[in-house]
């Protein structure tokens, strides 16, 4: 493997990873967000 | 309430866009405009990831303990939250670090791993991170292991300079002077561009770590709110 | 000092209850006895050889001899709630942790006064005469150990796993100690005297006077979670 070779592995894999985490984040929020919105809407429900 | 909600939303997007923004700087200064080096060649590129990801990923260690003594000081939920989302996020950090060292070790020193000081040291970060996120994983109590991970993040951190003290003088007093590996960092006697291009790529991380550190400070905070409804009721 | 007198009185307790049931010293005497072989049999530690693996491997073996007594030493306050009856008298809750640090110390020390010779004797060693201040290294070591390791034992408590999970934070913690001890011991084997080993040992001084200062401080928080 060339020298770009490894540049290019270490970049790709890098940058993959954050990407992965990002999205991982991104789903944690939006059912996080799910959950509250049927909870507090259910506590309200059963004032 | 929502109000601060959507602020702080817009807040982080913005944040989030300036952080791409220089991330696409960085990788064209990183990867194109800036020249190879006279010795290691286009392989010290990697040293534009492997620099500022060591970097955050003791900011994120001082992080965890600012939050940690803050929490045993004053017992606020937040601090709780912003010590344990620095703490994954800076594992994630110190793995990416050790993952390009062992990379750029490869062609450099024609080997996947070798036991020098940093990175040896970076592992050891890696190893303290990763007890902090298991022993959190592990006490089911939420007060008790925020009290417990407050204590390994203060503790973790006191012992981070006697831990480079000890390795340093383990590597440099067993190291016949052939083989001394250059210790300087690659910014002394540097191509004036790829300081710029190391500077741009640093503050490019930089943001996205702020980034990623409030997006996970939020999911903490929505997921303590989702626990509270959940035990509480409506209340 | 009320604390002194308190963490004296907390400790007397440990030595009777381990004076009559034992348990935790003879387990620690035999694990550490049955490691010295396990090494043999691994490594065919040969006569040359001993001199320059015995740091290395005596501190292996005190660093898994100690986990097993770290793992036990809040065992009796478990039971029978007594920690709770502690926690609500007006006692010092650093004296508890000074008694507790001092009590792992001492078997600690114990099971080394054993394991030194013991190891001198199974590998053929000559070098009797290094044994004090060998010993004394140890001891440096041994005390940064039970600082941390009581400090963590506490924090695992009451955890899942935490017979694992003991081991798995506490041992990065301690890479400062067992560096400097094994370091120094080897010094101390290949040259028969200290010399350059001074610096390490000023490097473990630090860390037990650091330790102990923050697990003192720090301590109260631990034990009431």
């Amino acid at each position: 493997m060339g020298p770009w070779g490894f540049v290019f592995l270490a970049y790709g894999i890098v940058w993959s990873c954050l990407l992965l985490y990002l999205f991982s984040l991104k789903r944690r929020q939006r059912k996080a967000a799910a959950e509250l919105l049927q909870l507090r809407s259910t506590s309200r429900g059963t004032d | 309430m929502r109000e601060t909600d959507q602020k702080q939303g817009r807040g982080r997007t913005i944040l989030g866009a300036l952080a791409l923004l220089s991330i696409l700087v960085g990788l064209a200064w990183g990867l194109i405009l800036a020249p190879p080096d006279a010795y290691q060649g286009e392989v010290q590129r990697i040293m534009y990831l492997h620099i500022p990801t060591i970097l955050i990923a003791y900011l994120s260690f001082f992080i965890v303990f600012v939050a940690s003594c803050l929490y045993l000081w004053k017992r606020e939920r937040r601090d709780d939250i912003l010590a344990y989302s620095a703490a994954e996020i800076g594992i994630l950090f110190t793995g990416l670090t050790i993952i390009e060292g062992s990379i750029w070790g490869k062609p450099t020193w024609g080997v996947w791993w070798t036991w020098d000081a940093r990175l040896t040291l970076t592992a050891i970060l890696f190893l303290i991170f990763t007890g902090y996120m298991i022993l959190r994983s592990l006490i089911e109590d939420e007060n008790r292991g925020a009290i417990c991970g407050a204590v390994l993040g203060i503790i973790g951190f006191l012992d981070i300079p006697l831990i480079h003290m000890s390795v340093y003088w383990w590597r440099t007093l067993h190291q016949p002077p052939s083989i001394l590996r250059p210790d300087k960092l690659p910014w002394e006697n540097v191509h004036p561009s790829m300081l710029l291009a190391l500077s741009i790529n640093f503050l490019a991380f930089l943001l996205l770590y702020f980034y990623l550190l409030a997006l996970r400070f939020r999911v903490g905070e929505m997921q303590d709110e989702v626990k509270k409804l959940k035990l509480y009721g409506g209340q | 000092m009320e604390l002194l007198r308190q963490a004296a009185r907390l400790l007397w307790k440990d030595f009777l209850l381990e004076l009559r049931r034992r348990e935790s010293l003879v387990t620690m005497f035999f694990f550490g006895a049955l490691l010295l072989f396990v090494f043999q049999f691994a490594f065919e530690i040969s006569a040359e050889r001993a001199a320059e693996m015995a740091p290395g491997l005596l501190w292996l073996a005190f660093l898994f001899t100690g986990t097993l007594g770290l793992t036990q030493l809040f065992q009796a306050e478990r039971e029978n709630h007594c920690l709770d009856a502690l926690l609500l008298s007006p006692m010092d809750r650093a004296s508890l942790y000074l008694a507790k640090v001092s009590f792992n110390l001492f078997l600690m020390l114990l099971v080394e006064l054993v394991i030194f010779p013991l190891f001198w004797v199974l590998f053929n060693l000559t070098s009797w005469h290094l044994l004090p201040t060998l010993f004394f290294v140890a001891f440096l070591g041994t005390l940064g150990f039970c600082v941390l390791g009581t400090l963590f034992s506490a924090v695992t408590m009451r955890a899942r796993a935490k017979e694992l999970l003991l081991p798995l934070i506490l041992f990065p913690l301690m890479i400062p100690v067992i560096l400097a001890t094994i370091r120094a011991m080897e010094i101390i084997l290949r040259s028969g005297e200290l010399g350059e080993g001074a610096a390490w040992l000023r490097l473990l001084l630090g860390f037990d006077v650091i330790f102990l200062t923050a697990g003192f401080l720090i301590f109260e928080w631990v034990i009431e979670a």
